[in-house]
């Protein structure tokens, strides 16, 4: 009998043990640093990366191009919960007196909950104030994926997807599709933040929001947004940081229809003539990549299909007459970071060439400029890669 | 009192074997999950913790399942990795469909797993593979309307 119900246990047991495994001490697998981060290159340089580990946004620069990286700081002195996968990743902009600003999304304990939060250092990075939490309104639900760009001005523009709209409406009964996307604006350099203003309802719930500077120096949103029932395509609009009115336009046309969480956001830069080089994904029919130059209100000029099969998470940069695209591109062996090329603003792009591989997981690519060369951040399992977009 | 102490492992046997935490799929599990079956179909129903959908589709596949047992072999299939198997099986318990087979990723690379299960699938949540005895496979991403749920037995 003792026999009986040893045997039993030893059944029993793993499949107890697979119920509760990952809290128990010595039984979870290793997991690394989520692979969500962000990049940017300053005027002098140097290249700034932030990305999350252990409950703190951390910060890195190079001095060589991303050869070598510093040891990480923490922005965030407490730990709290980060998000830091997929489209929801830290991002960090500079100051128009060398500030560096950084947010990031922290989910609360429900499901797609979070908060924007904010922090910034005055001395390079050697300091940090403690972060703030953004919007005013701190309902439990969703407030996250969080955009940031600094205008001509020096105005810190934040944007971000906001679930108070669907809660409403849910709360009456009324029908609502995905979310509203929130904006606020601080102008004492991100010391407070001004009660933030609805530019949209009815947006995709899990996309990424673009963010690029306009010929006058304000800051243009391109998002994925809901049209009708379900049809998820993109909108263009500036996000006045003067308090004058939000306009949001449809600016592609795809009609792609999905009831679902694309989890691809667009892609968007403006050059100084005043063009929307804008990518975006949509798979109506197979995964698709598309270029073209926005027309809010409009079907986009010079469209064109960059990639299909296999491609996703595309960025685009401008400088004068060069375009720049790179997405990754997936197969059976592993992941490419891709690169197509345009000399000729846009019109027309060249072959798509592989620039870096990778056998471990990747996050989106993300186009970074310095004095016109195009350089791309690719953040890998294996570790921060800055990779040249020059042919060798 | 060792019989008692039995008949209350006993009673737990059938709970653990059904509500058991997602199996790990990896790349070379792929080709297996995608083999026909002998007669019917199998339904993958791909989904992941971060998709407001999912868990209604879920629910809707089941409830269609529940009515065609015979006919339809579902199994939740988890993108995110199952190193999040607790979460993953919390989230399956709430939505009352954690009696059904389920699957979580294990690979260095999920896309990659996208990719070997249906190229021409980027990953959006929830998804649907129907695959039939004669071979032929259809995806459908999305929250499944009832018209397109009519299709699948």
């Amino acid at each position: 009998m003792r026999k009986a119900i040893a045997l039993l246990f030893c059944l029993v047991a793993p499949a107890l043990w697979a119920h509760e495994g990952h809290d128990m001490p010595g039984m979870s697998m290793p997991k690394g640093p989520e692979l969500g981060a962000s990049a940017a290159i300053d005027g002098k340089g140097r290249l700034w990366v932030v990305d999350a580990a252990d409950g703190h946004v951390r910060l890195r620069h190079s001095d060589d191009f991303g050869r070598t990286l510093s040891a990480p700081a923490a922005v965030n002195a407490q730990a709290e919960p980060i998000y830091a996968e997929g489209e929801n990743r830290p991002k960090i902009a500079f100051g128009s007196k060398g500030e560096l600003y950084v947010s990031w999304s922290q989910p609360r304990a429900k499901p797609w909950t979070g908060f924007v939060r904010f922090a910034r250092s005055t001395d390079g990075g050697e300091h940090f104030s403690a972060p703030i939490t953004v919007h005013h309104d701190r309902a439990e639900i969703t407030h996250r994926f969080d955009a940031m760009a600094v205008d001509a001005q020096g105005r810190i523009v934040m944007a971000w997807i906001d679930k108070r709209d669907l809660e409403a409406a849910t709360a009456k009964h009324k029908p609502y599709l995905g979310a509203a996307i929130y904006t606020s604006v601080s102008t004492d350099g991100g010391v407070t933040f001004s009660d933030e203003r609805k530019l949209a309802d009815e947006t995709c719930e899990c996309c990424r929001i673009a963010m690029a500077t306009t010929p006058q120096g304000e800051i243009a949103a391109f998002y994925r947004s809901i049209f009708g029932d379900n049809i998820r395509d993109h909108a263009y609009a500036v996000l006045h940081a003067d308090g004058r009115p939000l306009e949001a336009q449809r600016a592609t046309f795809n009609d792609w229809h999905i009831a679902g969480c694309p989890h691809h956001g667009p892609g968007l830069a403006i050059g100084a003539d005043g063009v929307r080089h804008a990518v975006w994904y949509e798979a109506k029919d197979k995964p698709t990549i598309h270029y073209g130059q926005l027309e809010p209100g409009k079907a986009p000029v010079h469209a064109q299909v960059i990639a299909t099969t296999g491609a996703s998470h595309a960025d685009v940069a401008v400088s004068s007459r060069q375009v720049w695209v790179v997405w990754n591109q997936v197969n059976a062996q592993g992941s490419a970071l891709m690169l197509r090329e345009s000399q000729d603003g846009g019109a027309s792009f060249g072959e798509a060439r592989a620039i870096a591989q990778s056998k471990d997981a990747v996050a989106a690519p993300q186009l970074l400029l310095w004095q016109h060369r195009a350089f791309v951040a690719w953040n890998t399992a294996a570790g921060f890669r800055l990779v040249p977009t020059e042919a060798l | 009192m060792i019989r008692r102490a039995l008949l209350a492992v006993l009673l737990m046997l059938p709970l653990a074997a059904q509500a058991g935490a997602p199996v790990a799929l990896k790349a070379e599990d792929v080709p297996a999950l995608l083999k026909p079956p002998a007669h019917g179909v199998r339904v993958l129903a791909l989904w992941g913790l971060d998709c407001a959908y999912c868990e209604s589709n879920l629910q809707a596949l089941m409830k269609l399942q529940r009515a065609h047992p015979r006919e339809i072999e579902l199994i939740a299939v988890a993108t995110d990795s199952v190193q999040q198997s607790v979460a993953l099986e919390q989230r399956l318990h709430a939505a009352g469909v954690d009696t059904l087979p389920s699957r979580a990723y294990a690979d260095a690379m999920p896309e990659r797993i996208n990719y070997l299960i249906d190229p021409d699938w980027g990953g959006e949540l929830p998804r649907t593979l129907i695959i039939r005895a004669d071979g032929s496979r259809s995806g459908i991403s999305g929250q499944l309307t009832p018209a397109k749920l009519a299709t699948i037995p």
